[in-house]
């Protein structure tokens, strides 16, 4: 069976993330489909990296085009940063290759100059210039004509909502204006490549839902990659998800896996078998996740109030029914624990 | 503009808006004012003496040379505060993957940061220089062993600077940068202190030294030598700065 055309872009040389790969079948959604037939922006070739004398990023491999956001996902020390430094061109790869349509980043560091725009976990903001005087130089750095500065200013404060501190000392903002402004001056050369990392770090919940709006907003355009630890976010603004663990890729999927969208969480609480769930008409199949919980999988275009009436009818004490979405969440702890491959297949 | 010019000129405005580029200026200023003021009084004093002196020296050899030369000692001080925090500045702020991520290449990030440095330094000698220049509306000076000493002191202070700039590539902490350029800089201005005491003044340990080729501009004379050996200090210092940020790249700070 041919493998879903969204993940066909997806490096297959890791057996996890073969495994992983089967969380994604289903037909895959148009603007899925879109994604696809873009040609890979940033292209990982077996890219590792040793630090102190360890490896910390392992045989990396990992494709991206434009209109795709890629949300990178590890527990401290998975080696994310270390990832997101050789794609924004800071950190140079011990062996392997980082690519950008097809040229190496280190062969050709000028290439970053245009077409990266790259937001470290710390901001690398100067306080002591205003907002505009530092997109200014920002905008020169990356070799934006000086005749489309302005423009690309103006564009860049509306978007990232800094109009009001524009003509304001960067060290006098609150950490919010900041992490915008770290963020502005990533994308105020219109890059092709946007690399992230913790965008939402020390933000209010409020600052954290805008920053979500603006990371969709910027996949129109542009192709980009985010880390984080806020899995809401991943699902919020992710089309994929990369997991890294120990340095090592353990999975690469759809952050909405379509074939889990038909699953719901079950609670109830009699002591149930599989068969019992599937004596109910609408039901596929059923897994226990606990004493008490079942993933269930019902057929396509079955109501919900159905499903439940029925399994109220037949008295296996409903406690709870909702859609079963933190697939995302699951794989991620399973893989922190050491537990990728029974999960993520 | 180059990549180059553009670091140089952000560095420069970035040094402007800060306190303390304008206050290490007022202090320098005030300190050789009152240092010029005094060899002035001293030349005004001796100078109806020197009246009946054939080739007797004037203001550019009593108030000006001693005034730049005296300058060349607080700019072994005052270049390393300078450059301090072009890098490590950066570094401890964790700005600096802005300008390695910028593509615009080690060598280039060096060198703007350098020029934007010297800048300011430069400033700060014409400032200094333009004391004993206000001597030209009441005696007559000597202007070209001025430019010369002038031009020494460019030199001088270009080569510091370059120290200053390998220091602050060298550690995260700027006042560490700030020390140790200031150590080099000592040392390589006094290094054949030992040699003059014992009357070697051309041995191979004297071309090392900064005053030995500084003299020569204080006495009007511009050598190729001279030159070279502020150039030649200059560039490997600023080789050494790039190559410590093409290790930077290696390392995860």
């Amino acid at each position: 069976m041919g493998m879903p055309s969204t993940l066909s872009s997806f490096s297959a040389s890791c057996a996890p993330v073969r495994r992983c790969a089967a969380l994604a079948v289903g037909a895959p959604e148009p603007e899925q489909s879109r994604i696809v037939n873009a040609p890979a922006t940033l292209r990982l070739d077996r890219a590792s990296r040793r630090l102190a004398g360890r490896e910390v990023v392992r045989a990396l491999d990992l494709d991206l085009a434009r209109g795709e956001v890629l949300g990178l996902l590890g527990v401290n020390g998975a080696g994310k940063t270390t990832t997101l430094r050789m794609i924004a061109g800071v950190l140079a790869p011990t062996s392997g290759s980082v690519r950008l349509d097809g040229a190496d980043l280190y062969e050709q560091p000028e290439l970053a100059r245009r077409r990266i725009g790259y937001l470290p976990e710390t901001p690398p903001l100067h306080a002591e210039l205003t907002t505009t005087e530092f997109l200014r130089f920002c905008a020169r750095l990356h070799g934006l004509a000086r005749s489309k500065v302005a423009a690309a200013i103006d564009r860049t404060l509306e978007r990232c909502e800094l109009g009001e501190v524009r003509h304001r000392l960067i060290g006098a903002l609150s950490k919010g204006f900041r992490q915008r402004i770290g963020l502005a001056q990533a994308i105020v050369h219109d890059p092709e490549l946007i690399v992230l990392d913790e965008p939402a770090s020390g933000l209010d919940p409020v600052q954290a839902l805008k920053l979500r709006e603006l990371v969709r907003g910027l996949k129109a355009d542009h192709a980009v990659v985010l880390s984080t630890h806020v899995l809401p976010d991943v699902s919020a603004c992710c089309d994929r998800v990369a997991i890294l663990h120990r340095g090592e890729l353990r999975h690469v999927g759809a952050t909405q896996a379509p074939a889990d969208r038909g699953a719901v969480r079950v609670g109830v609480t009699r002591s149930l078998q599989a068969d019992d769930w599937r004596a109910l008409p609408m039901v596929v199949s059923a897994a226990p996740i606990d004493a008490t919980h079942w993933r269930v999988h019902l057929q396509a275009d079955v109501a919900i109030d159905a499903f439940a009436a029925a399994v109220v009818a037949r008295g296996f004490g409903l406690t709870e029914v909702h859609a079963d979405v933190p697939v995302l969440e699951q794989t991620f702890m399973a893989i922190a624990a050491g537990d990728a491959s029974a999960r993520a297949a | 503009m180059s990549v180059a010019a553009l670091i140089a000129r952000h560095e420069w405005r970035r040094l402007v808006v800060q306190p303390f580029a304008w206050t290490l200026a007022a202090v320098v200023v005030a300190l050789m004012a009152w240092q010029f003021l005094l060899a002035l009084q001293a030349f005004l004093d001796l100078a109806p003496k020197l009246g009946g002196l054939k080739d007797a020296p004037g203001a550019t050899d009593l108030v000006a040379i001693p005034l730049l030369r005296s300058f060349s000692n607080l700019l072994v001080l005052l270049v390393p505060l300078v450059t301090m925090r072009t890098f490590a500045g950066e570094r401890r702020a964790q700005t600096l993957p802005l300008l390695l991520a910028s593509g615009a290449g080690n060598a280039r990030i060096v060198l703007g940061k350098y020029v934007g440095a010297l800048g300011y330094v430069l400033l700060l000698i014409v400032l200094v220089v333009a004391m004993p220049l206000a001597l030209g509306f009441g005696t007559t000076l000597d202007l070209g062993k001025i430019a010369a000493a002038m031009l020494g002191l460019m030199l001088f202070a270009a080569a510091l600077a370059a120290i200053g700039i390998a220091c602050s590539a060298w550690t995260a902490q700027p006042a560490l940068a700030a020390a140790a350029a200031i150590a080099i800089s000592a040392l390589l201005a006094v290094v054949d202190a030992g040699a003059r005491a014992q009357g070697i003044d051309s041995g191979g340990i004297n071309y090392l030294a900064l005053p030995t080729h500084l003299e020569p501009f204080c006495r009007g004379l511009v050598g190729s030598v001279d030159l070279v050996y502020f150039v030649l200090l200059a560039c490997v210092a600023l080789t050494l700065a790039t190559r410590r940020l093409d290790a930077l790249r290696s390392r995860p700070d």
